[in-house]
């Protein structure tokens, strides 16, 4: 029905120094760009001129320049029609009609649909998780389904369980975040008060218990909210899963559901999961198989790792790191305590009798500060600073921060850590991860 | 306590004199033969013992074979060969022959003795000869001896016994003085082969032996009666039980009162046991109750499960997906129409109007992405596929309506799964250690030990006296002999109970009654076959025990 109607106008709107492109879209087509990714590339700026678009999910002003960084992947969808402007050199710029994003608008209908039926029976709403391979758009059908929730008047809950490329904190993290407004163009959602745990990787293969066990630790963390947040309960949540469907991963997810109790999954384009989730979830889940979108793009492990690093970096100094100011100081070893969760496993032959691995994968493994520890990122647990019978808790305790170590004195017994807040440190129980940072730029 | 066999095997010490050694031939066939044998010579008897023989006689018996004739494997039964019964028959003759035999004493060897059947002893008439020191009594200024005393001597041909101014030949020895009252032919038997083995045997007087009371304080023996013990006195038959002393009379007398208390005590224990036992008839309306309350819970289980019937298909869940569309491309065509109507606009942001979406289109681009799996996985998941079936086959999934329903019976099943034996638990009597629960093996050995150790002795004292069983000898070793005292014998080495191999084997309770009554010295059980003797005892030992940390 929509043809291909792209006019190239780039002396429509002069901007000095910056190439412009105009877009008309037909309804129900999308635009989708990127932005060259590097040190050197250069910003793209989007303008809306006439009618309605929105980026995943979220409207956009009419008249505003959003303005997308290098590595950029970008679609502009509308539903009714409307023509955009690009200001810059994109990598690609494209217009596709071939989007589900009805199919995604569907769903979002049917679990409007369910969270007006909680309201009205005075019970929780749904609980989505969004599972598939990697590259295939969770993250982004999550943030869909979210900004249009709240966009409803919902205020749902985006639980973020892939530790590796994590939408709300830095990687190595499980999070859960309240949503009370639609994901910003540029930045996504505005991170207030999340809930953070420690996973300390970017693979929960590392150790599945731990990850497991987090989950278990949200999904109990949410359930207490729903309890006594009524808004929160009917909004239920959108739980975003890591890529791993095979194996220990599989069994993750499987675990993850339960401990959500989820109502409905969503299978973006994995056929044999969608198969094997409905095989392996009771009848009252609905197992829902989605397409992934066109414009969906594989990543590469240099694209995967510049995205966590960024995430980092985002942490410490705001988006685009312009914002926000860390700060630089010395901590004493003497005054923290600094842990590894999950001690190497040991073959069960050499274990006590009656004692099972998963104590070691769940136990604290105190950590000698040294030089292997620089750059290393630490959580800070917001466990209290008790003595020993506080370390059980650590585990399933919240992080209330992060550090990274810059620098080690073993002489004097210092680091120098990079925090984001001036010192002192508001706790002194340190876990370490297995991701590092350089704070290179 | 276990029965142990122990046979006696004491060597006999070397017996040197000849006529021992002819009585040990007739012992050999003592029992079987003996009376037979004597039968032949009955009419002789008269001329018998007052024969002079003249020399050559004299010197014949001298120089007999002193051999006893081996008697050789036994013969279970008869296999009507010639063979075999000429075996018999000539070790029947030699037999025979053996008891047959004259017997030649020197006249002044032999001991003079009367028998008094009204006193059931042998009064000597001319001094005692060398056996005086181990054997006899003193009465009324006379030399007795006891009838199995008398018949061993006679046997000896130490002793000769007369009866109403007649010498009795052993066989009227062994008429005469054996009795079921008095010495039995069995009680003979055992003192006979003791005797011949070189023991000091003495007949067992319970009245000599230390109370219970007496045991507990430690007396020492000699203080317990010294006067009485002076004097080796004439005791009571060793099968008569019946006679007791005043001694034992008390100690009796305090075991019954000791009964009595103990019986108290079990009657002040028996309230409570009747307690127990009357609580299951109390505790029965309540268990009756719970087990409604059970029988409730399971018709509450039931109302659901009719709920469930009620709606049959399976367990409602909260959400009615048939009325909730998703456009799950993974459904049949038949459920996902091809073109999925347009959403209300009231549930989409912004009240947006889209059109319809044309599913089939879709369908096509699914899982374009091939899943690569190293052929490993590949096998993991194929085994997988065929061991797991769908959870949703399960009827009582089907009725789980959510997650709480559906973990309860995942926990549920696998508490079953976990506990194979919970039949075990459930009932009154469980066993002895829930395995789950980890103790020191130490701790584990003691708490499966059900049936504990005891001794010999315990519970003994409380013990009624029984008729059936009693210590007939004390016996001394042989080695005691040289310097022995009749009037101050000692501690015995053992004390001898005789019983018949046809007869009973000791019950627990008499063993404990003997070998309390015996005290520290150790209970002997000769088993008598026939002529045949074996010695058994009961011993108290220790189970070997873990050796734990």
């Amino acid at each position: 029905m929509a043809t291909e109607s792209v006019e190239t106008t780039s002396e429509d709107v002069p901007v000095p120094g910056k190439a412009s492109t105009r877009f008309d879209l037909e309804k129900e087509t999308e635009l989708r760009f990127e932005v060259e990714a590097g040190e050197a590339a250069e910003q793209v700026e989007l303008e809306l001129l006439t009618g309605m678009a929105e980026v995943f999910g979220s409207e956009l002003n009419r008249n505003k320049k959003y303005t997308f960084g290098p590595g950029s992947k970008i679609a502009v969808f509308t539903w009714q029609g409307c023509s955009v402007n690009l200001y810059g050199k994109p990598e690609v710029a494209y217009v596709s009609k071939d989007t589900p994003m009805l199919l995604y608008l569907n769903t979002h209908a049917a679990l409007e649909q369910m969270r007006k039926q909680a309201e009205r029976d005075n019970e929780r709403g749904p609980r989505v998780m969004v599972v598939g391979p990697t590259d295939v758009g969770k993250s982004t059908v999550c943030r869909l389904l979210l900004s249009y929730a709240v966009r409803v008047g919902r205020r749902p809950t985006l639980v973020e369980l892939d530790v590796g490329q994590s939408g709300v904190s830095v990687p190595g993290t499980v999070s859960a975040l309240c949503i009370e407004r639609p994901a910003d163009v540029e930045e996504g959602f505005s991170v207030q008060a999340p809930l953070v745990y420690h996973f300390g990787s970017t693979t929960p293969g590392t150790n599945i218990k731990l990850y497991n066990k987090l989950t278990s630790c949200l999904a109990d963390v949410f359930s207490r909210r729903c309890e006594v947040n009524r808004k929160a309960s009917v909004g239920g949540c959108i739980i975003n899963t890591c890529g791993w469907v095979k194996g220990s991963g599989y069994q993750a997810l499987v675990h993850c559901a339960s401990a959500f109790e989820v109502d409905v999954v969503l299978v973006l384009d994995h056929e044999r999961l969608y198969n094997e989730l409905k095989r392996d979830l009771p009848h009252f889940v609905r197992v829902v198989l989605l397409p992934k979108s066109g414009g969906v793009v594989e990543r590469s492990k240099e694209c995967r790792r510049d995205t966590r690093d960024e995430k980092i970096r985002e942490y410490f100094y705001g988006f685009r790191g312009v914002t926000f100011y860390p700060f630089s100081y010395e901590v004493r070893f003497s005054d923290v305590r600094i842990y590894k969760i999950g001690a190497p496993s040991i073959p069960d032959s050499c274990l006590p009798l009656g004692m099972s691995q998963d104590d070691t994968q769940l136990k604290l493994v105190p950590v000698t500060p040294g030089r292997d520890l620089t750059y290393h990122v630490l959580s800070v647990s917001s466990a209290e600073d008790g003595e020993e019978g506080a370390r059980k808790g650590i585990v399933e305790s919240p992080v209330c921060g992060f550090i990274v170590v810059t620098n080690v004195d073993t002489q004097t017994q210092v680091m120098k850590v990079l925090s984001p807040a001036p010192r002192p440190l508001p706790r002194h129980t340190l876990l370490i991860m297995d991701i590092r940072f350089m704070d290179m730029k | 306590m276990v029965f142990l066999p122990s046979m006696k095997k004491a060597a006999a010490p070397e017996l040197e004199s000849q006529v021992t050694h002819r009585t040990q031939r007739r012992s050999a066939a003592a029992g079987s033969c003996l009376n037979m044998a004597d039968q032949n010579k009955r009419d002789t008897d008269l001329n018998f013992y007052s024969e002079i023989l003249s020399p050559s006689e004299l010197f014949a018996a001298r120089s007999r074979s002193h051999k006893i004739p081996v008697r050789g494997q036994k013969d279970f039964f008869p296999d009507d060969s010639d063979e075999q019964r000429q075996r018999l028959e000539q070790s029947l003759n030699e037999h025979w022959s053996l008891i047959s035999e004259e017997r030649v004493e020197k006249l002044g060897n032999l001991v003079k003795a009367t028998w008094v059947p009204s006193e059931k002893i042998v009064e000597l008439q001319s001094p005692a000869g060398k056996f005086w020191q181990t054997m006899g009594f003193s009465a009324n200024g006379k030399q007795v001896l006891f009838p199995e005393e008398a018949l061993y001597l006679m046997e000896c041909g130490n002793v000769q016994v007369f009866y109403e101014e007649l010498p009795m030949s052993i066989q009227d020895g062994y008429e005469k003085f054996l009795s079921s009252s008095a010495v039995s032919l069995q009680q003979y038997q055992v003192f006979g082969h003791l005797k011949r083995l070189g023991y000091v045997v003495h007949r067992f007087d319970p009245s000599s032996e230390s109370s219970s009371y007496a045991r507990q304080l430690n007396l020492p023996q000699s203080c317990d009666g010294a006067g009485k013990h002076l004097k080796r006195k004439r005791s009571t038959s060793p099968t008569s039980t019946s006679s007791r002393t005043e001694v034992q009379e008390e100690s009796t007398a305090d075991r019954t009162e000791e009964d009595k208390c103990v019986r108290e005590d079990e009657e002040d224990k028996t309230p409570p046991e009747s307690h127990l036992t009357l609580s299951p008839e109390t505790s029965g309306p309540q268990t009756a109750r719970s087990n409604e309350g059970r029988g409730r819970t399971w018709w509450m289980t039931d109302v659901l499960g009719g709920r469930s019937d009620q709606r049959p298909a399976s367990g409602a869940s909260r959400w009615d997906f048939s009325s909730i569309a998703f456009p799950d491309l993974g459904s049949s065509r038949e459920r996902l129409s091809s073109c999925l109507a347009s959403p209300e606009p009231s549930l989409l942001p912004g009240s947006l109007a889209v059109g319809v979406c044309d599913v089939d289109l879709w369908r096509r681009r699914i899982n374009l992405r091939e899943v690569k799996m190293s052929s490993k996985e590949q096998e993991r998941e194929e085994d997988q596929r065929r061991r797991r079936s769908d959870v949703n086959k399960d009827r009582e999934v089907r009725r789980c309506r959510n997650w709480t329903e559906y973990r309860e019976l995942l926990k549920r099943r696998q508490r079953r799964h976990k506990e194979r034996a919970e039949h075990l638990w459930s009932r009154e009597v469980t066993p002895l250690h829930d395995p789950r629960q980890p103790i020191p093996t130490g701790e584990l050995l003691d708490k499966i030990s059900v049936i504990k150790s005891t001794h010999l002795l315990e519970g003994a004292s409380r013990l009624q006296d029984s008729e059936e069983w009693s210590i007939c000898f004390n016996v001394y070793q042989p080695d005691t002999v040289a310097d022995f005292k009749k009037s101050d014998p000692g501690k015995p080495y053992s004390r001898m109970c005789v019983c018949s191999f046809d007869g009973p084997v000791p019950d627990l309770r008499s063993i404990k009654l003997l070998t309390f009554q015996s005290g520290d010295v150790p209970v002997v059980f000769a088993v008598v076959d026939h002529g045949d003797i074996s010695f058994y005892t009961f011993k108290d030992f220790q189970l070997p025990t873990d050796v734990y940390p």
